[in-house]
């Protein structure tokens, strides 16, 4: 994780801009990720407006302490999205009926219409990360897929996965650690 | 000597997915104590964290109101306690039920008659025991109780009049960075009444809000920034208030 491209130091400019109360800093940033962590946190909890609770409350947390970031630990857009996932599965783990209801009503829940003015969806940089982690997923083996996207994209605990699955609780872990070496490798090791 | 981080590495693996629980959550905290200052468990940790952070972007980008990077950069900047326009939103009404229905104390609804007489109770009969905290109640107003998982509370208000007294005690401290959120539900939706902390288990607060469409009142835990919808189940929902 020594190298970084030219848009993880362009993220750490912003993270240096909002330590010293750069608004706009803080607005580049909030463009730019923002649309990813709430897709990614929608597909948590599977309800709007707790999804754009998440992600006000994780940028809200990045505006009071920049400090928290410390780029000698990863990227500023995996600890951004760590933090909203984080949330995202805390909330879904403390409330299991939030997913119920969620899933009584995925169908009738659709997004508020906004002006288009009014969308942000930078893409700078990131339809590449899209497609290399994309590319990355569907290299593994689906039983290993399944069992990474149950446990991130579900919220789902190992013992949840082991019960829906039928899996042992053994297999559950080995897949996860085996998928996870997988995908360490190719998004973080490989990195051009 | 090289250590084997067989298990610290398929427990990280899985921590950073959000799914370690029950007894792995213990036995990895032993681990990594067991390592001390493990650099190769710190790459792990990192590593993993690195890798599950990227897993996000493999969805399609939702749009997002830029508003809304202004909104919280007016909220740090102004931590109102209480929102000026929230809008409506749903509560999750069957987790009120279903809390209710598991609630094992009940209290009384203290409906009291209208009158011209002030009354000043002292609050032992809110609070409890040991308390002297006094609240003045108007015998024209109606006192409701609150009953859940969390503290004592009762509300004080004037039925057709804006604004209400809560009084409560025995409430555990929600975090530094938590508040306690109250709402006025309106069938199924939830209005914020503002935010409170406890002061040594205590809470006092007067909401200034417009409770003539509300049915009951419910207090969940929220984040600090106390948000305009209600991001958990309710703690502690009323009884049904008097039109």
């Amino acid at each position: 994780m020594e190298a970084i491209d030219l848009a993880e130091a362009r993220d750490r400019e912003l993270v240096q801009g909002i330590r010293r109360r750069d608004e706009e800093a803080f607005r580049g940033l909030f463009g730019r990720y923002a649309p990813s962590a709430r897709s990614l946190a929608m597909r948590v909890v599977r309800q709007s407006h707790l999804a754009e609770e998440i992600v006000q409350e994780a940028f809200m947390a990045l505006w009071r302490n920049p400090a928290a970031y410390d780029d000698q630990r990863g990227s500023v857009k995996s600890w951004l999205m760590g933090m909203v996932h984080h949330r995202a599965v805390d909330l879904v783990r403390r409330e299991e009926s939030y997913r119920r209801r969620a899933e009584r009503s995925a169908q009738q829940e659709t997004d508020r219409e906004m002006d288009p003015a009014d969308e942000v969806v930078e893409q700078i940089g990131l339809p590449e990360e899209r497609r290399r982690v994309r590319a990355a997923l569907d290299e593994l083996p689906e039983a290993q897929r399944d069992v990474l996207e149950r446990m991130y994209f579900d919220g789902m605990s190992q013992t949840q996965i082991a019960e829906a699955t039928g899996l042992p609780l053994g297999t559950v872990k080995s897949r996860t650690l085996l998928g996870m070496r997988r995908l360490r490798s190719a998004l973080i090791q490989e990195e051009p | 000597m090289t250590r084997d981080h067989a298990v610290i590495e398929e427990l990280l693996a899985i921590r950073s997915l959000g799914g370690l629980d029950g007894d792995d959550v213990e036995r990895l905290e032993r681990e990594l104590a067991a390592h001390g200052d493990c650099e190769e468990c710190r790459r792990l940790t990192d590593e993993y964290a690195e890798t599950a952070g990227r897993l996000g972007f493999a969805l399609d980008p939702t749009p997002v109101d830029l508003e809304q990077a202004n909104e919280i950069l007016r909220r740090a900047t102004h931590p109102a306690t209480q929102d000026a326009a929230p809008p409506p939103s749903v509560l999750p009404t069957d987790e009120l039920g279903a809390r209710r229905s598991r609630r094992g104390r009940m209290w009384p609804a203290l409906v009291v008659a209208a009158a011209v007489v002030v009354l000043v109770i002292s609050a032992v009969a809110i609070l409890g025991p040991g308390r002297s905290t006094e609240v003045t109640v108007s015998t024209s107003q109606t006192v409701v109780g609150f009953t859940g998982d969390t503290g004592e509370l009762a509300m004080a208000y004037e039925p057709g009049r804006p604004g209400a007294l809560f009084v409560g005690s025995g409430f555990p401290d929600p975090g530094s960075d938590k508040v306690y959120a109250i709402w006025m539900l309106q069938g199924s939706t939830a209005v914020s009444g503002g935010c409170v902390r406890p002061h040594d288990g205590s809470i006092v607060a007067f909401v200034d809000a417009d409770l003539a469409d509300a049915d009951r009142m419910a207090v969940t835990v929220e984040p600090s920034s106390c948000p305009s919808q209600p991001t958990s189940a309710p703690v502690l929902i009323s009884d049904p208030l008097v039109a």
